[in-house]
Parts: structure tokens; sequence; C-alpha cells
């Protein structure tokens, strides 16, 4: 099992949910994020003054899935993520050591 | 608890005559009227009590209190029973054969709640044990000794305190809110227990236990609720909701809602107005503050201990024109009413509705309220005591509408009215970005009236609400009277409150095309800002933690890159300009840039045409405005030194640049602006300094008064050692395609707008556009400068910028 972290920005939102729905992930954690990657925010010009925008709001997903779906599931959101500009976001991968639905105490894959 | 799972349903045995529990619960259901179900079930209970007690001791006596003794007693409530001893000695001889009894009750099904005291524990106020106190005022006798019972008596009125106080407690427990999704009917604020409170209060002599309101929905619920979930459930969860509407014949769950926040809102709004009489006192200093406000009454109203009341009550009916006056007086002083006022106004309210009908228009008059500082409390005391629906009916369409989703916390009037005053709180914020715009925009009123109407098409189930609330808006507002210009902007707005969010969400805010989509639907620079503000204002209001510092980044970066691209196209000059249906108006403004046509409206521009016009060959028109700040406005056929003598002329005064702007179009009109502001107040109170200002500014113009001769007047500025080092210029060759751009950043000094602009036009530099800025006492400037036509190479703008900087340093 593989745990995906996807930091996209706050209108591709949908269009992941979307995406991941149509390839049948139906579960996913969401939330509303700031911060900043490696262009460590930028400077806006209101009315002739600069303003540092350092934390830039984005949408994060997270979901664990099968590692044999691993692939593909980074493709879709990956494709559906991308404008092919600065600030599309970043996707992180890793290993989950076990999963357990407290309802019932099931374990692994049929947990999540 | 398998028992009181199973109230009364097989043990007891009721006496003829009484119904046993399985036919009240059918007929209930058959008939919903619940008053009838408790009191059958009351009968029932009594019955059973009396049936066992008939087997104890003599000497004692049984009552029924709480809900029980009401007669009220809910399918899973518990049997709130008193036993009264004479003494303390006796209790310890009854002791085994009442524990028999209750026992023998309780296998019965009953729910059984008992308290023993003797008649002088009854009679004692306890403040630790108020309850005890507050739970005799429902003393009801079952059976025993009756003499023992009655003499119990009545607690004195001083428990009013008591109540008071656990009912604010409760009220904190549930904040202080009568608005919530799934909302506790018995405990939460305007519920039953609130009720209750209400003929508590008025068993010890405040208010009229008989004019309470109507609470018939409320017990219908509560019954469904404890028959639906078989114990003692008062929460109205969604599925209750949805469950009840059905059983309860209401058309949907939404319309139950409805029924339900009317109940309890009429109920807290009593309550609240009950419990602040009962308030300990407050601090010495506040009654010197509320006493102080004494001194703003005037021949309509008086202020008694900080509130409104009427000084003739009785020509309120001669004179219904006095409600406007009112809510424009406690807006303006920001004032409660007193609630004998509410009283009236509540029953006045029809007669008002009549009178207002055929007395319009009140736009006028209600736009004055909009305008005071207090408006927002003046619109939610309008809405409470149902004037501000007498004045627009329309509004009724939106009263207790509940929203269902889990993101609306209110239902839709609350909404609007929480809106509202998010708006209002907004403007008292400084070093706000958002509280910034609010202080800038002098259509404040308009947005409010925008806002008041902006949901209000979401009763209506057929159609986007947008469309809706506009329609209705529409017909209402031109009713009062309300102009086309206005109108235009209110339209706009309701149209509109969703655009900002729906792109804040689903747009690419970094996207050229979102943003140039966004400049072309609000045209105006003030249209973004009142758009903004109302997005703002409306997200706030869904609930308190709505507008995250998330979103609201979003909004800002959203507005802020729509300003610019509203303002940036400097260069681009008009062509065809569109209005050309008016052939004068599209003469006027043939080359000016559409930042001129964006920032400002179609009044002004008209206005501008008007003085061009009235100014003829040469002329020089200048006309002086009072709004937010001073303005003045010249329309002149530009000429050299025009924008820096008319900058000199206003500091000669001593007034304060804090926004200037200078246009031209093809045929050589320069259309210049200044707003400034008089700190001494001089042109308010001597209208004569007016004139006076005109003819300088004029001769200045003209050249008849030279800059040295203004210096004179100029007051003396001390010099601020700080004031070069924090100034700032630059120059940008890149930003716009026809002209340079000077930046100057600089500490804002009388005359310094002069100054700078006369080192600009000294080296022979021509300003096309100037937009002057004055933030907490910094002046930011941006001048679009050319020289012969062309902007200027690299080094004539280095060189200027330096020849301005060095111009920085004050005159002392």
């Amino acid at each position: 099992m593989k745990k995906i972290e996807a930091i996209v920005q706050p209108f591709k939102l949908e269009e992941v949910k979307e995406a991941l729905k149509n390839i049948g992930i139906d579960g996913m954690t969401i939330s509303e994020v700031r911060g900043h990657g490696r262009q460590k925010g930028h400077k806006e010009v209101y009315r002739g003054q600069e303003y540092n925008v350092d934390l830039l709001p984005k949408v994060k997903f997270e979901l664990v899935v099968p590692s044999t779906r691993l692939d593909e599931v980074l493709d879709t959101i990956t494709s559906a993520a991308r404008s092919g500009r600065i600030g599309d976001g970043k996707i992180f991968v890793y290993d989950v050591a076990e999963a357990i639905r407290i309802r019932n105490g099931d374990r692994g894959e049929s947990a999540v | 608890m398998g028992i009181a799972a199973n109230p009364l349903s097989n043990t007891a045995q009721p006496e003829s005559g009484v119904l046993a529990e399985p036919e009240i619960r059918e007929r209930f259901f058959a008939t919903r009227d619940a008053a009838a179900a408790l009191t059958l079930r009351s009968q029932l209970v009594d019955s059973v009590v009396r049936e066992r007690w008939s087997w104890m001791p003599a000497g004692l006596a049984i009552a029924a209190v709480g809900g029980y003794g009401r007669r009220e007693l809910f399918p899973f409530s518990d049997v709130d029973l008193l036993i009264i001893t004479p003494t303390d000695h006796s209790e310890a001889a009854i002791k085994d054969p009442l524990a028999m009894c209750l026992r023998d009750l309780w296998d019965k099904g009953l729910r059984i709640s008992q308290s023993v005291h003797t008649v002088a524990d009854c009679n004692q106020i306890d403040p630790a044990n108020a309850e005890l106190a507050v739970s005799l005022l429902d003393r009801r006798f079952l059976a025993g000794d009756q003499g023992l019972f009655d003499q119990i008596k009545d607690p004195r009125p001083e428990l009013g305190k008591n109540i008071a106080q656990l009912t604010k407690e409760r009220h904190t427990r549930f904040q202080d809110t009568i608005y919530h999704l799934e909302p506790n009917v018995k405990d939460a604020p305007g519920g039953l227990r609130d009720l209750q409170v209400l003929r508590w209060f008025a068993r010890l002599g405040a208010g009229d236990a008989a004019a309470l309101p109507d609470s018939k929905v409320l017990f219908e619920i509560r019954c469904f609720l404890h028959y639906l979930a078989a114990r003692d459930d008062n929460k109205l969860s969604f599925e209750r909701q949805d469950e009840i509407a059905q059983l309860s014949g209401a058309a949907s769950p939404e319309d139950l809602m409805r029924r339900y926040y009317r109940a309890v809102r009429s109920i807290a709004h009593l309550a609240n107005r009950r419990l602040d009489r009962f308030e300990a006192k407050r601090s010495t200093l506040f009654a010197q503050f509320r006493d102080r406000t004494g001194r703003l009454s005037n021949s309509d109203f008086s202020i008694v201990h900080g509130e409104v009341l009427f000084r003739a009550p009785a020509s309120l009916a001669a004179d219904p024109g006095i409600f406007l006056r009112l809510f424009d007086f406690i807006a303006h002083h920001d004032l409660p009413l007193a609630p004998d006022t509410e009283e009236r106004l509540e029953q006045s309210a029809g007669t008002f509705q009549f009178w207002a009908e055929s007395h319009q228009p009140h736009w006028p008059a209600f736009r004055n309220i909009l305008r005071q500082r207090a408006a927002s409390r003046a619109l939610r005391a309008m809405h409470d005591t149902g004037i501000l629906e007498a004045l627009f009916p329309e509004l009724r369409e939106m009263e207790a509408l509940v929203i269902r989703d889990f993101y609306h916390r209110y239902t839709v009037d609350e909404h609007t009215l929480v809106a509202i005053q998010n708006v209002f709180s907004l403007k008292a914020k400084s070093k706000d970005m958002f509280g910034d715009l609010a202080n800038e925009t002098e259509d404040l009123d308009l947005l409010v009236a925008a806002l008041l109407f902006h949901d209000v098409g979401k009763g209506d189930p057929g159609e986007a609400h947008v469309a809706v609330s506009r329609r209705i808006a529409n017909e209402a507002l031109h009713r009062a009277g309300m102009g086309e210009r206005e109108w235009s902007v209110v339209s706009f707005l309701i149209g509109s409150h969703l655009e900002m969010s729906a792109a804040m969400n689903g747009r690419d805010l970094s996207d050229p095309s979102t943003i140039r989509e966004m400049a072309a639907k609000v045209g105006t620079v003030e249209r973004l800002r009142l758009l903004t503000l109302l997005t703002w204002a409306d997200i706030s209001a869904v609930n308190p933690s709505a507008m995250t510092p998330w979103r609201s980044q979003l909004l800002w970066k959203l507005y802020s890159q729509t300003y610019d691209e509203l303002t940036r196209e400097l260069s681009a000059r008009i062509q065809k300009p569109e209005a050309a249906s008016n052939p004068a108006l599209a003469k006027f403004l043939e080359g000016l840039p559409p930042r001129y046509i964006r920032t400002h409206s179609e009044a002004e521009i008209a206005e501008h045409l008007r003085l061009e016009r009235e100014g003829g060959y040469r002329g020089i028109s200048v006309t002086l405005t009072k709004s937010a700040a001073w303005v003045m406005t010249i329309v002149a056929s530009d000429r050299p030194y025009l924008f820096a003598a008319a900058a000199a002329a206003l500091s000669s005064f001593g007034f304060n640049i804090l926004k200037a702007e200078a246009f031209s179009n093809a045929r050589g009109t320069a259309i210049d602006t200044f707003a400034f502001a008089d700190t001494t107040r001089n042109l308010d109170q001597n209208p004569a300094d007016r004139e006076e200002v005109l003819t300088v500014v004029k001769r200045a113009i003209k050249g008849e008064i030279t800059a040295e001769q203004l210096f004179k007047r100029r007051p003396k500025v001390k010099p601020d050692p700080h004031a070069v080092a924090a100034s700032k210029v630059s120059f940008d060759n890149e930003a716009c395609s026809t002209a340079t751009l000077i930046q100057m950043i600089a500490q804002d000094r009388p005359g310094l707008l002069y100054d700078v602009v006369s080192v600009i036009s000294r080296r022979g530099a021509n300003i096309e556009v100037v937009l002057v800025d004055t933030e907490a006492r910094k002046a930011i400037d941006v001048f679009y400068v050319t020289k012969a036509g062309n902007k200027l190479s690299a080094q004539e703008a280095q060189d200027l910028a330096a020849a301005i900087t060095a111009s920085l340093k004050p005159v002392g």
C-alpha cells in the first residue's frame, strides 16, 4: 500500500477529484493548505507598493492506494492537475505499513 | 433502561376514563395535537401515582413538579415528584414505605425523579439550590395531606435573578444563537425551556403569561422526537427533520424548520428582553457613560439609561414617519431601543406598513439610515420589530428560511444581517486590506442595499436565486424611489454576487484570461471594490469560520490582479469609444485612456463634459464638492504647469492632497482631479472660503499668481530628518509602451506634490497621467512621463529620479 500526498492548485480541486472518481478511487482526504515551494512565494504590486506573498493557497489530497494501482493514480493526478505553469504543485508517495478500519478491525488493503 | 423504553405500556392499568399509553400515542400520530397528548399522559400518570400512594402512611403529601406539574409530560421525560414531610424527624420513619412505593412506580414503567423535602426546606430560598425553588413554581398536589402541601409558599420575586443566571449559562452552552442546524428543541435558546422561563417570569411579576408567542410547533416536534427515538431525545437532527416533516404534514423539511425558527425566534427575543431586566448592575463607569447619552435626547426621542424611548408614544398613529426618524437616530448614535419602544414598534408594524405603502418614496430616508455608522444595528432593530419587512414586504420571503447544507450555519435573514454587520466591522478595521476598501468606497449604502436583497430569491424553489433576487429587488427598490444610477450599481452587485467566489474556487487566478474576464465583468474600479467587499461579507456570513486566511488570500489576489488589469492599460488610447450613441461624448472620450472610463462613473464623465463646454475655448472650469473628502475637479485646455499650479494653489491653503489624477483627451482638454483633506474644517465652516479657493486655483493656472507668491502663504512645516531616508524614487521604462513610469514613495507633507511636479516640468518632461495616493502618511505617487511625445532615455529617467529625490527634502 502507498500513501499519496498531492499538493495542487485550488482551482484544480474539482478536476482532480473527478478524475480520481473516474478511475474508481473514492476515498480521500482533502484540506485547504498554505505553503511555498522553491519559488518562495512572489512579490505582488498593488497601487505601486510591493508586498510579499510568501504563503500561497493550495489544496492537499491525501489517499492510500494498493501498490498495484500506484502508477495509474499518479498519472491521473498529474494530468488532471497540470496547467504547465509555475505553482502546479507536487506529489509525494510514502510506504504504508498497515491500515486498520476502526469500526471492525479489518486490516490491510481491505481496510482502505 | 429497558423499562423506561416502554413507558406504561403493559403494567400500568389506568382507571376508567383514562387513556392508556398506546392509545395516547396513536391519537397523537393521528391528530398531531401535542398539548392533548401531554395532558392525557399526565392524567394517566396521575392515576397510577395516586393509586399506589393510597397504600402510604398518613401525614405525608406527594406533589407533581416540573413539566409533570404543568401537565406537560412528554412521552419519555422524567416524572418529577416532590414528597413533602412535616419535619426532618419523620423522614427516617417513612424511609422504607417510601422506598417501596418508588420502586413499585419504577416497575410500572415510570421514570421517576423524586426529591423529599420538609415544608421549611421548600419555603427557604437557598441560592445553592435555586432549582428546587424554581421547580416549586410548577407544583401540583397529587395525593396525601393537602394541608401540608398548602403550607408551601410561592417563591419571592428575587428568584428571577437566579432564573436569569441559569438561563444565561444555558444560552452560553449553545453559543447564544438559535440558528443551529440540528437544534435541541428543549434547551437551545428560544426552545421550550425558554418558553418556561417566560412563564416563570410572568409568575414572578415580569410580563404577561397570556401574551406568550405561539409555540405549538415546538411541542409537536418534541413529542414526535420522543416517540421516534423512544427515549428523552430532544435533538432535531437532519434525519428527524425529514421524518417529522412527513409525519406533521409540512411541505418539506425546510418548511418545518421555518416554522421552528419562527417560533423560537419570537420566544428567544422576548426571553432576552426579560433577561436584561434581571441583569445585575453593571459598572459605575458604564452607568456614567450611559447616563451621559441622555443629553442626545431631542424633541422626538428621549434616552433613559442609554435606551431610546418615544417622547410621545400616543402620537405614533398620527405620525408614522417618526419610525424612520427613530432608526436614523439609533443608526447615528449607536444606541439600543428600550424594550417598551420595541414592543410599540412591533404592535404598530401593521399600521406602519399601511402608511408606508401610500407614502413613497422611502429610499432617500432609508439611504440616510444606511449611511450612518451604526446602520447595521438599526437594520437589525428594524428586522426584529418587523418594521424592515413593513417597509419592504418582499423581505418576508427570506424570513427564517433554511438553506440546508453543512456549510451554511444561519437562516437566510440572519445570514443577510450578519453579512451587513461584516461590512461595517470591516470599515472599523484599520491596517486591513479589505478594511481600506470599505473606507474608500462612497457607495457603501448601495452595497448594503444590495446585500439586503442578494439572497431574497432563495425562497423560490424554481429558479436560480440570483435572477429572482434581482427581480424582487428591482420591484422593491424602484417602488421606494431608488434612482437609475443607484439601481444600476445594486442590480450589478446582486446579479454578480457569486462571480468572484466562483472564480476564486474554480479558475486559475494566474491565467491572464481569468483576470481579463473578471475586469470585463466589473468594468470599473468602484464596482470591483464593491463586489469584492460584498463577496468578503457574504462568505464571512456563511458561518463564523468560513472566511479562512486561505480564502481571504484568494479573494485578495483576484481583487488586486483585476484592479491592476483595470488600471494598467494606460498606453492604450481610446480610438472608437463605445458610447457612440452620444456623439459629443464620443468626441470628448477620444484619446482618453480606458483607465479614465473605468475609474469614473457615467455621472462624473457627464459632469466633465459639461464643465468642458462651460469653460469654452481656452477656458478653465473648476468645481469643489464634498463627499468623503473635498474633491476639486479642473477641466481646462491643457497648458504647461497646469497640474503643478493647481497642486501648489491647494497646498498654499494648507490642504493635504490625498489623491490626484490627471488625464487629457485628444483635443487637448485636461481633466485633473484632486481629493484633499481640510484638517481645520475651514471649508465646512466658511462657505465664502470655497470661492476664495476656486479663485486662487484659477489665477494660479492662468499664471496670474506665481508659485513664489503662493509659497508665502504656505504654512511652515517642521523638517523631518527621517523623511528623506524613508523616501524612494525609481523609474520603469518597460511597464508602459508609450511613457516612462516614475514611481515615488515618500513621507507626505504639504506641498510635496507641487515640488515633485515642478521638478518634472522644469526638466521639459510632460506628465501624461499621475496617480497620487496617500497611505499612513506616506505618499505613493506614480507619474507617467513623456518628453516630446516619447519615452525618456534611460539616462534622462535616471537624472529625473535623482532630481526628484533631491527635491524631497522638506522646505523649512
